[in-house]
């Protein structure tokens, strides 16, 4: 031995070595088994690797990115996997060797591979569902025919969860006002817990499966959500297995989980889940409607057309029934004329002495009338000649008054040597009335002639008192 | 679940066989009648089984853990 060493110099020499030896960097394959971020921003993690059956590590190596790296790494990893920087992830790593008197040996790391972390994602995804369609369960859920009103839900999240406020508010706020009702197992959506506390929440509802319509799992709202939580083959098993219809909103934009795919439905979000639940009874209640409105159409026609059947025998029975009204007046007028006649022989026969005597009474009321009408007739002549003679003897009596007339005319009595005098064309028949000196008209026959009173000599009228 | 259980689905079925028997024709007016009647009713039913909170659902959930 040449000399001693103090613990430092050793470190130096180690580190130089290690520098030497290893003067570059490598790729490592390790899974995450710890990880933390301290004050200063710097991430420390603890990197390990299993055995293949995953119970017995078999390597460990403390890891450090420093915070001037880990904002970059952290991002670029989280958006192309969907996923966060955790434990139990599987991670491809550039890093160099470090080595610190004070810390000893670690890893620091500079970058991360996403791509290897979704391969194994990915692998360790394709080997649940395979285990799960080998067991013959993977589309035993989607069997399951979601109800036509799903109104009672089972919901799975965590109770703080914004995407479990933005289920509520979302299905309570439906525009069609229906009713729904939900009970909350509360349970953790991502982390070390998740696996467990699921699979509670699920045996919790099954004891009581017959108060559900459906279940929802739903997380999300929060700023980064962890998918590979429900590549879970225990989940998965559970859902398949689960008596009830399983919608799930994890919330992934990117990919879909194990839970997902073997869920009966799969929404990204919680909003979506409960937009498709309300979506369901709205189309039931559509159905509904279009039914309601087939019947109505379908029992118009039907009575529209019973209608017109009994318009068409309406219009066959009528002239029909005349036919038959006339057929029946027929016979029965025949059949009244026979009881007519029948009715007569009856009479005739039972009533002649009545008859005989009607046709006595005839008689007797002709002959009477017979002998009136001679003796009006009688009178008539009688009246006729009698008024005759009268006629022609008031005609003689009329004649002789004509003649007796015509032998007064003044005319012929003046021809007879009679004259006619007249005072200022008055007819005077006394001596009397001319006074001496008047004048007077005497008419003769063939003339007239006018003469002065001169003398009278008047006749001394006869005494009649005496 | 309830005493005077209501399903939905067989409110639905009901209705579904109800259009079925119209649509074939072999109704006659007098069952017709009854038989839109009764589609009527559970029509009436299912909206308001929709829209209206049923108070004893409402408590077995509430008191849930």
């Amino acid at each position: 031995m040449t000399g001693k060493l103090s613990l430092s110099e050793l470190q130096l020499i180690i580190r130089d070595s290690l520098y030497m030896a290893l003067p570059d960097f490598y790729w490592v394959v390790a899974e995450i088994s710890e990880i933390k971020q301290n004050y200063s921003g710097h991430c420390y993690l603890e990197l390990i690797e299993k055995q293949d059956d995953e119970t017995i590590i078999k390597a460990r190596i403390k890891a450090v990115i420093w915070s001037s790296r880990y904002g970059f790494i952290k991002s670029f990893f989280e958006n192309a996997t969907g996923e966060s920087l955790r434990e139990d992830l599987k991670v491809l790593v550039k890093a160099r060797i470090e080595y610190h008197e004070l810390y000893g040996l670690s890893l620091v790391i500079t970058d991360i591979d996403p791509s290897y972390t979704l391969g194994e994602m990915a692998a360790k995804r394709l080997l649940i569902i395979k285990k799960l369609e080998q067991e013959g369960v993977f589309g035993m859920n989607k069997e399951l025919e979601i109800p036509k009103v799903p109104q009672r839900i089972a919901v799975i999240s965590s109770r703080n969860a914004a995407g479990y406020s933005d289920f509520m508010n979302h299905l309570q706020g439906n525009s069609y006002k229906y009713v729904f009702y939900t009970a909350l197992f509360d349970a953790a959506m991502q982390g070390a817990d998740t696996e467990q506390s699921i699979i509670n929440a699920l045996n919790r509802i099954a004891s009581k499966s017959d108060l559900f319509d459906i279940v929802v799992i739903i997380r999300g709202g929060g700023s980064q959500t962890d998918l590979s939580w429900f590549d879970n083959y225990n989940i998965a098993y559970y859902v398949t297995q689960f008596p009830l219809p399983v919608i799930t909103g994890i919330g992934h934009e990117k990919d879909l989980s194990v839970t997902d795919m073997v869920a009966c439905k799969a929404l990204k979000t919680p909003t979506a889940a409960a937009d498709y639940i309300i979506e369901t009874v709205c189309e039931t209640e559509n159905h509904l409607f279009e039914i309601s409105l087939e019947i109505k159409n379908f029992a118009r026609d039907i009575i529209e057309e019973s209608k017109n059947r009994i318009e068409r025998s309406k219009n066959t029975i009528a002239p029909l029934t005349i036919l038959l009204m006339a057929d029946l007046k027929k016979s029965l007028s025949e059949v009244s004329l026979e009881v007519l006649r029948l009715g007569k022989e009856k009479i005739y026969s039972a009533g002649i002495i009545i008859a005989n005597r009607q046709s006595r009474f005839v008689s007797a009321a002709l002959s009477f009338v017979t002998v009136k009408e001679n003796l009006i007739s009688g009178f008539k002549q009688a009246f006729i000649s009698r008024t005759g003679i009268s006629l022609r003897r008031n005609n003689n009596r009329l004649s002789a008054m004509e003649n007796s007339l015509q032998m007064l005319d003044p005319v012929n009595v003046l021809k007879r040597g009679y004259t006619i005098t007249s005072l200022n064309d008055r007819i005077i028949m006394s001596a009397a009335t001319p006074c001496e000196g008047e004048t007077i008209d005497t008419l003769f026959s063939d003339g007239k002639i006018s003469s002065r009173v001169t003398g009278k000599n008047e006749k001394k009228p006869k005494d009649t008192t005496s | 679940m309830t005493k005077k259980e209501f399903s939905f689905n067989d409110a639905v079925l009901r209705i579904e066989e109800i259009l079925k028997n119209i649509e074939s024709g072999e109704l006659d007016v007098d069952r017709l009648s009854s038989e839109v009647k009764k589609a009527s009713e559970l029509i009436k039913l299912c909206q308001k089984k929709l829209r209206t909170t049923e108070e004893e659902i409402n408590s077995i959930f509430k008191e849930m853990p």
